[in-house]
């Protein structure tokens, strides 16, 4: 009785000492991993940092109007935003190659899949992104343009705008993760066709005489009442 | 050379086979069939009367007109010498059409000027444009003469307006480039100028042809590369200017686009040039510096006035981006006042604009967008203007411009504050 006990403890004690021995290096290796993997980030982030300045990526940005959503949202400039991402991106990347190092049953799946998932999700806050810069350009252009031109509610029109685009680049975004593809277009497909009917009853039926004006001043003959300002040059 | 990159062959080629010039006309045209006919005309008729003894050619730069400009052209080309009594030209006037582009570009049009200029050593110019209709042979003279034979090399035109004609030159690019650049060049944007083989010669040295800013309007940075390498600016009365249906000109929005937009992206791409120059100085005038007629005032103008105030409501977060926050807060308040009492004053406006020069500088958003923002403040400005001098006389019209002049270059410290700020 007491050696099997000596004995099971002994193999209990040789198990995890071999188990010891077989963790520690790995355990090392990712740990090396780690370091390497923070050096490589940090270096890449110094990099692009720098290639952003040179191509003056913050001007562009202020430009677009993306930099005074980032100062709303209380983010950093782009240029900082991009750089921070790459790094951690980076270091995530190499922290689950050391996990995967170590062998932990179960765990290798998760992190093949997390893996397989990382480039559609790069494609997607991309997406997200140049929506987000697009909206903003075009709904600013038409608010400018309704505004000097003296059409009502420029506003409305610019906020739709901006409604329309952000709606595609989430949907796009969804549907590039794989989040409920079906679903996905479904929803976009009736909240833009929803949209859209909704802006033609209003057009069309609740401003019928703001139809007739708007298509009068643009179709019609413009010799009527025109508007006619001072020769400016 | 430059040049050998972009002339088309054919046009090179025809080119060299005129040798070097003295003078050299450049008539840019865009479907301009009804009345190329007549500018060539007219400009021969310049020519043969006041330059007999000079190499002349004239140059058609098409911008790929649907019509038949070019086909005109060429044709009254081939009519050599008519029956013309007088003096007359000793020499040939040689002309040549060439399509540039097939799509209209006064800057790629002058582009080609200019590298012919080069080219043929011509040492004065003229641009010549064909929808002016009230264009003499005297028009085309006295823009070239004051290079050709005075030593100038820009030389802008001064037209005689009616009172209420022109404000956004009158109000807004004429005291804004006198108090930046330091030259009073009253008609900085202008269908029609003189400028020196020389002048010629460095702005084709400039890697700025396709640039969105000289798209429409090249003449102010013509003038702005004159002034900035110190050479002589000059300006000629040429009398009262019409203007065919085509070329009636554009409406405040694109007026605005292309000469404000124009004006801040020379200021911009020439710091060096303006930053320390002192007060402005005359130039040489030809003729009346100025000349107003006694016009009626236009038709209501509250709609301009009801376009200010939405245009100020509507815009908000765009002008408090731009703007200063109180110079934002004083145009929101004018914006509130009654309409019969509405005054945007003079110091304001010139607060204003430079305040979206410095902000067009730090590219707060992007700049076509900047330009915009603008039409509204100016049409504000319009309708005081307007209110404010509804029975005033040319004479002190002139006055009230010139004290806006002086305002604009009192504050020009301001301008270079906010141009030079961190932020």
């Amino acid at each position: 009785m007491k050696d099997v006990i000596i004995q099971g403890l002994s193999q209990a004690y040789s198990n995890l000492v071999h188990m010891f021995a077989e963790f520690l290096p790995r355990l090392l290796v990712m740990l090396v991993i780690v370091a390497i993997g923070l050096l490589v980030a940090y270096v890449l982030k110094t990099i692009l940092r720098a290639v952003l300045h040179v191509t003056r990526l913050d001007r562009l940005s202020e430009e677009a109007g993306a930099s005074r959503f980032l100062r709303m949202a209380a983010l950093p400039s782009m240029t900082e935003l991009l750089s921070r991402s790459l790094f951690w991106v980076t270091w995530s990347g190499f922290i689950l190659i050391g996990i995967s190092v170590l062998g932990v049953a179960g765990l290798q799946e998760q992190i093949s899949r997390l893996f397989l998932l990382l480039p559609a999700i790069f494609v997607a806050i991309l997406i997200l992104f140049l929506g987000l810069v697009t909206a903003n350009f075009l709904s600013r252009a038409a608010l400018l343009a309704a505004v000097n031109a003296g059409y009502p509610s420029p506003k409305l029109l610019s906020w739709s705008i901006r409604f329309v685009i952000w709606a595609l680049a989430v949907s796009m975004a969804l549907e590039q993760v794989g989040v409920a593809r079906q679903t996905v277009i479904a929803a976009f497909s009736i909240i833009f066709g929803a949209f859209m009917f909704g802006l033609a009853i209003a057009f069309g039926l609740g401003g019928r005489e703001l139809a007739r004006e708007f298509l009068e001043r643009n179709l019609g003959d413009k010799k009527g009442e025109k508007y006619e300002e001072p020769q400016p040059l | 050379m430059a040049e050998e990159s972009f002339l088309a062959d054919d046009f090179l080629r025809q080119l060299m086979s005129v040798g070097e010039v003295d003078l050299l006309i450049g008539i840019p045209s865009y479907n301009n069939a009804s009345t190329i006919g007549q500018t060539l005309q007219t400009v021969e008729d310049g020519l043969r009367q006041n330059f007999v003894r000079e190499r002349v050619v004239i140059l058609n730069m098409d911008g790929g007109s649907g019509d038949e400009t070019r086909q005109i052209f060429e044709r009254r080309s081939e009519r050599r010498e008519p029956n013309h009594k007088g003096l007359t030209t000793l020499r040939t006037i040689h002309r040549i059409s060439c399509q540039y582009d097939r799509s209209p570009s006064q800057g790629l049009a002058l582009r080609d000027i200019v590298a012919a200029a080069d080219l043929l050593r011509a040492r004065a110019c003229s641009v010549i444009s064909p929808v002016t209709t009230n264009l003499t042979p005297s028009w085309v003279a006295n823009l070239l003469r004051p290079v050709y034979r005075e030593g100038l090399d820009f030389v802008a035109p001064l037209y005689a307006r009616s009172r209420f004609q022109g404000l956004l030159a009158r109000d807004l690019l004429y005291p804004m480039s006198r108090a930046i650049f330091g030259n009073r060049i009253r008609e900085l944007y202008c269908d029609e100028w003189g400028f020196s083989g020389r002048l010629a010669s460095q702005c084709l040295e400039q890697d700025v042809w396709h640039e969105e800013a000289i798209r429409a309007r090249p003449e102010a940075w013509m003038a702005v590369k004159a002034m900035a390498a110190g050479l002589k600016c000059g300006q000629y009365f040429l009398g009262p200017k019409t203007a065919s249906a085509a070329g009636s000109g554009p409406d405040i929005v694109d007026a605005i686009r292309q000469t404000v937009g124009n004006f801040f992206w020379c200021m911009e791409t020439n710091q060096p040039a303006w930053m320390n120059r002192p007060n402005s100085q005359p130039i040489a005038t030809f003729g009346p510096e100025h000349e107003l007629s006694s016009d009626g005032l236009p038709q209501s103008q509250d709609k301009t006035f009801d376009l200010f105030r939405s245009g100020v409501n509507e815009l908000e977060p765009i002008l408090a981006s731009i703007l200063a926050k109180e110079t934002h807060a004083q145009i929101k308040a004018i914006s509130l006042t009654d309409r019969a009492k509405f005054h945007f004053a003079g110091e304001l406006w010139v607060k204003t604009l430079y305040e979206f020069a410095a902000s067009y500088h730090r590219a707060v958003l992007n700049r076509d967008h900047l330009v915009q923002a603008l039409v509204p403040l100016y049409r504000g400005r319009l309708y005081s203007f307007l209110q404010e001098h509804a029975n005033s006389s040319p004479e002190a019209m002139e006055a009230q411009s010139e004290m806006l002049c002086q305002e604009f270059e009192r504050q020009k410290p301001y301008l270079l504050d906010r141009w030079t700020a961190k932020t």
